[in-house]
């Protein structure tokens, strides 16, 4: 099966974690890495299994690759009950809104019926951790979970639960 | 198509953002980036706030373009001074300058000249440990005033008035801030052009101020309510104001740090003193038509960025062929040397892409006229060269720098030019 690490960017940082995400699934599955600002609802609807990256920029906004995908999300609102996603996110805890840019697509692509599989991962720009190697570590906590279904294309609402 | 060889000058946010679109564009090209420094990143290392260590996060980014991605650094070397050029385009078939914008815009009025009046960018070196500042010595007295309301002027208000134990985990060397803080200043009043609603910076910097111990804030005009601003920014920027003002009526009885004074809508006129700053005279406020006069000790001066070099080309006010990057056939600009001072990182990010898109469209349709297949560095003065440092010459100098970090510090950077190039140009173990 293909995974497709989508992301969504402001500075780059979310590119290069995406980028990461797929040298680590390689040789396992087909994998490519796309960013939001190129990717179509309709194609999300399309697939089985996503692994989302995104960043948080301003006041807890969406990075500016992701608005004009979330803006089409709402505008279309595709039925996504065939969907399960994995999210990665990126933030500074420095800011009170740490994180809200992941969420917000999340919470859009669950609440289309997609459903989200295992915990979601975190970088912390204040940490001075690696973004990269946490988010390969938080890759292989949902492949140790999820894995087998997700490999085997089955990660349906079954493999949530 | 053939790929070219590629000249970026400045290895700052955008010079490497630069880098990264080519190199995506052409995985085989070659790409080198020189800095006049022997360490990379600009303003990522020497303009961003050193206690903002998040911000700088960007760096593993363009790390990587350097140890996996085939880009070559060259540090140590000066366009104008170690090769013109004019040699730099012989030696590439593209040559893009990201030198940025390095020198403090003056105010422009009497007496900015006098002693006592700094420039943001500087004062932002020297805490940043910025070879060039060493000679720094800022005297700010008990009272400064900071002229600029943007990003620029918060970050030099917070560095100069944040609690010294605040700056735990961040990478201010203690030599820095004590040539900076020589005496603790009692009064800040920043002054703005614009009204409160329009000022320019983001309600995030303010709400950091806002979580500093032992400040008080005041504001010399009436704030619009929050709720009263349809745009999400303002609304924000204003409720922010609102929650200093209100923090300084619930502690400035027990508060014995720094005073910092907010004041709106007022124009410079005039830097006033005698041998050094002693006041600074404003109009505007309210009616348009009043008078401020503030004593003062020393001006900080946050009202935005120059060209450094006039001789340089491509300063953003220069008359150019096109507002996309092109400078003259296979010369390009990019970032804050293209479009101005104005943009976080992000933009430059965005700037830089548009750019190599401008140079992958020419280089199609240029074909016949401008054939590539220039050799690179090794075309450049032997000289040059010879003195250039190298990326293994920064990450010994970034490896020492983390090794020498005092207690409560990520690093301690080195501010010595000489000592940061004997590091850059040590032979390593094992190697020639």
């Amino acid at each position: 099966m293909t995974i497709h690490v989508i992301y969504g960017t402001e500075t780059g940082n979310a590119e290069m974690v995406a980028d990461d995400l797929v040298e680590a699934l390689e040789g396992d599955a087909t994998v490519t890495a796309r960013d939001l600002a190129d990717f179509d609802p309709a194609e999300v609807a399309e697939r089985d299994f996503v692994i989302l990256v995104s960043s948080t920029y301003g006041e807890g906004e969406l990075p500016n690759s992701a608005q004009p995908f979330f803006a089409r999300l709402e505008a279309q609102a595709p039925d996504l009950s065939g969907l399960t996603f994995a999210t990665f996110g990126l933030g500074d805890s420095f800011y009170e809104t740490f994180n809200h840019g992941s969420r917000t697509l999340a919470d859009k692509l669950r609440e289309l019926g997609a459903i989200e599989l295992g915990e979601r991962g975190v970088h912390d720009a204040s940490s001075g951790e690696l973004p990269g190697e946490v988010a390969v570590e938080w890759l292989k906590g949902l492949l140790g979970a999820h894995g087998a279904r997700i490999m085997a294309g089955e990660a349906t609402a079954e493999a949530a639960s | 198509m053939t790929a070219p060889s590629i000249a970026i000058v400045g290895a700052g946010p955008s010079g490497c953002y630069l880098a990264q679109a080519l190199r995506k564009q052409w995985a085989e090209a070659r790409i080198d980036i020189f800095d006049r420094l022997p360490v990379p990143f600009g303003l990522v290392r020497y303009g961003v706030a050193p206690d903002h260590p998040g911000t700088k996060a960007v760096t593993r980014q363009f790390e990587r373009l350097f140890e996996r991605d085939g880009i070559g650094f060259h540090g140590n070397l000066t366009l104008g001074r170690d090769f013109t050029l004019d040699e730099l385009r012989e030696a590439y078939d593209v040559v893009a300058l990201a030198t940025g914008l390095a020198a403090d815009r003056r105010l422009g009025i009497p007496g900015d000249d006098l002693p006592g009046v700094y420039g943001a960018g500087a004062l932002t070196r020297r805490l940043n440990d910025h070879p060039d500042e060493q000679g720094m010595r800022p005297d700010l007295g008990r009272r400064a005033v900071i002229i600029g309301q943007g990003n620029v002027g918060i970050d030099v208000l917070r560095l100069l008035s944040k609690p010294e134990a605040a700056f735990e985990g961040s990478e201010l060397s203690p030599e820095a801030l004590a040539a900076c803080r020589a005496t603790p200043l009692a009064r800040l009043d920043i002054v703005g052009r614009s009204s409160a609603a329009e000022a320019k910076c983001d309600a995030a910097m303010l709400r950091e101020l806002g979580r500093l111990a032992g400040l008080s804030f005041h504001f010399h005009a009436t704030l619009p309510a929050p709720e009263s601003v349809e745009d999400q920014a303002v609304s924000l920027r204003l409720a922010a104001f609102h929650e200093l003002a209100e923090r300084h009526t619930e502690s400035h009885t027990e508060s014995n740090g720094c005073q910092i004074h907010f004041h709106f809508g007022w124009t410079p006129e005039a830097v006033l003193g005698e041998a050094r700053v002693e006041a600074v005279r404003f109009h505007g406020g309210e009616s348009g038509r009043e008078t401020l006069e503030l004593a003062a000790d020393s001006l900080i001066t946050a009202i935005g960025f120059a060209q450094h070099d006039p001789d340089l080309p491509g300063a953003p006010d220069a008359p150019r062929p096109d507002d996309q990057g092109r400078l003259a056939p296979g010369l390009y600009c990019t970032g804050w040397l293209r479009r101005g001072p104005r943009g976080t990182i992000p933009e430059n990010r965005q700037d830089a892409r548009a750019v190599a898109a401008t140079i992958a469209a020419d280089l199609v349709a240029d074909r016949a006229e401008r054939p590539l297949g220039r050799p690179g560095a090794a075309a450049l003065p032997a000289a040059a060269i010879a003195r250039a440092t190298d990326f293994a010459g920064w990450k010994r100098i970034q490896a020492v720098e983390a090794a020498e970090a005092p207690a409560g510090r990520l690093c301690r950077r080195i501010p010595d030019l000489a000592r940061l190039l004997e590091i850059a140009q040590a032979t390593p173990v094992g190697g020639p």
